[in-house]
């Protein structure tokens, strides 16, 4: 893919996290919830996974910050150092980090969704 | 890139390791607040980065029961983790005002109009906008810090 349309997709995802992220931490910090160790209780933080519009803001978050942080990461990764091979290995790495991450985070989501 | 190509490093032949030359580039001078914000950013998106991997496989456990999250909950539960939460809520909010202001540079806005270079030569580089904006990242990163003190030991 071109260098170009990977950074319109990083702004897209950029605005996203920005909305998501905050919406994120509102809602574990004071949003419809009583103190810190009620947001992390097992009935609370399921509620968030099995409530359509919550869970897809999980999505949304979990996508939008593992494109944008290992896009990131790629950046420095190829400005430390250059050449075919670090270009292979570096788009290798944050591949497999991205099967990884969206993997097991999509599969919560749904599991949790579903009924865990 | 076809593998005849040679990568800058193996044609110069390098002269030093990858972490020495990150670290006279974050530290040498000249150091100005727009070289300090981009070291900031860098080293928050990577701690980000950290914390969003674990914090995936964390609350994954949200499908193995109640039993399970509870427990791993109780362990997140102490000073020292809370420390580490607190770094994140502080770092995000720095990174993403901040990052703000780089998507609006890289956008050309905020820029400002060239000047003719008369003596003394005065850095341009960051414009009255962009330094507000760099100052409001401060400003909410520290006020990030007090809200997540209040929240997180429940002052």
């Amino acid at each position: 893919m071109r260098e170009s349309t990977l950074q319109l997709v990083n702004y897209v995802m950029v605005l996203a996290l920005l909305v998501t992220l905050a919406l994120h931490l509102a809602m574990q910090a004071f949003l419809g919830v009583s103190g810190y160790e009620g947001a992390l209780s097992y009935s609370t933080a399921l509620a968030r996974y099995r409530e359509p519009l919550s869970a897809s803001l999980l999505a949304i978050l979990l996508v939008a910050a593992t494109y944008h942080g290992l896009f990131g990461l790629r950046n420095i990764l190829l400005e430390m150092r250059s050449g075919p091979r670090w270009d292979r290995f570096v788009t290798g790495t944050v591949l497999g980090l991205a099967v990884v991450m969206l993997g097991w985070g999509l599969r919560t989501i749904v599991v949790a969704f579903g009924g865990a | 890139m076809p593998d005849s190509i040679v990568s800058v490093e193996a044609a110069r032949g390098r002269v030093e390791g990858v972490a020495k030359r990150q670290f006279r580039w974050a530290f040498q001078p000249p150091m100005n607040l727009e070289k300090l914000a981009l070291l900031v950013q860098r080293v928050s998106g990577l701690g980000l980065l950290v914390y969003l991997f674990f914090h995936i496989f964390v609350t994954g456990t949200i499908t193995s029961g109640p039993a399970a999250w509870d427990g791993l909950m109780g362990m997140l539960l102490n000073p020292l983790a809370h420390v580490g939460e607190l770094l994140v809520v502080v770092g995000a909010t720095f990174h993403g005002i901040n990052g703000v202001r780089v998507l609006l540079l890289e956008l050309t806005a905020l820029v400002g109009h060239p000047i003719r270079p008369d003596y003394p030569y005065r850095v341009q580089s960051l414009g009255k906008g962009e330094r507000s904006i760099l100052y409001t990242a401060m400003i909410m990163a520290g006020l990030a810090l007090i809200a997540g003190i209040v929240i997180l030991w429940g002052l």
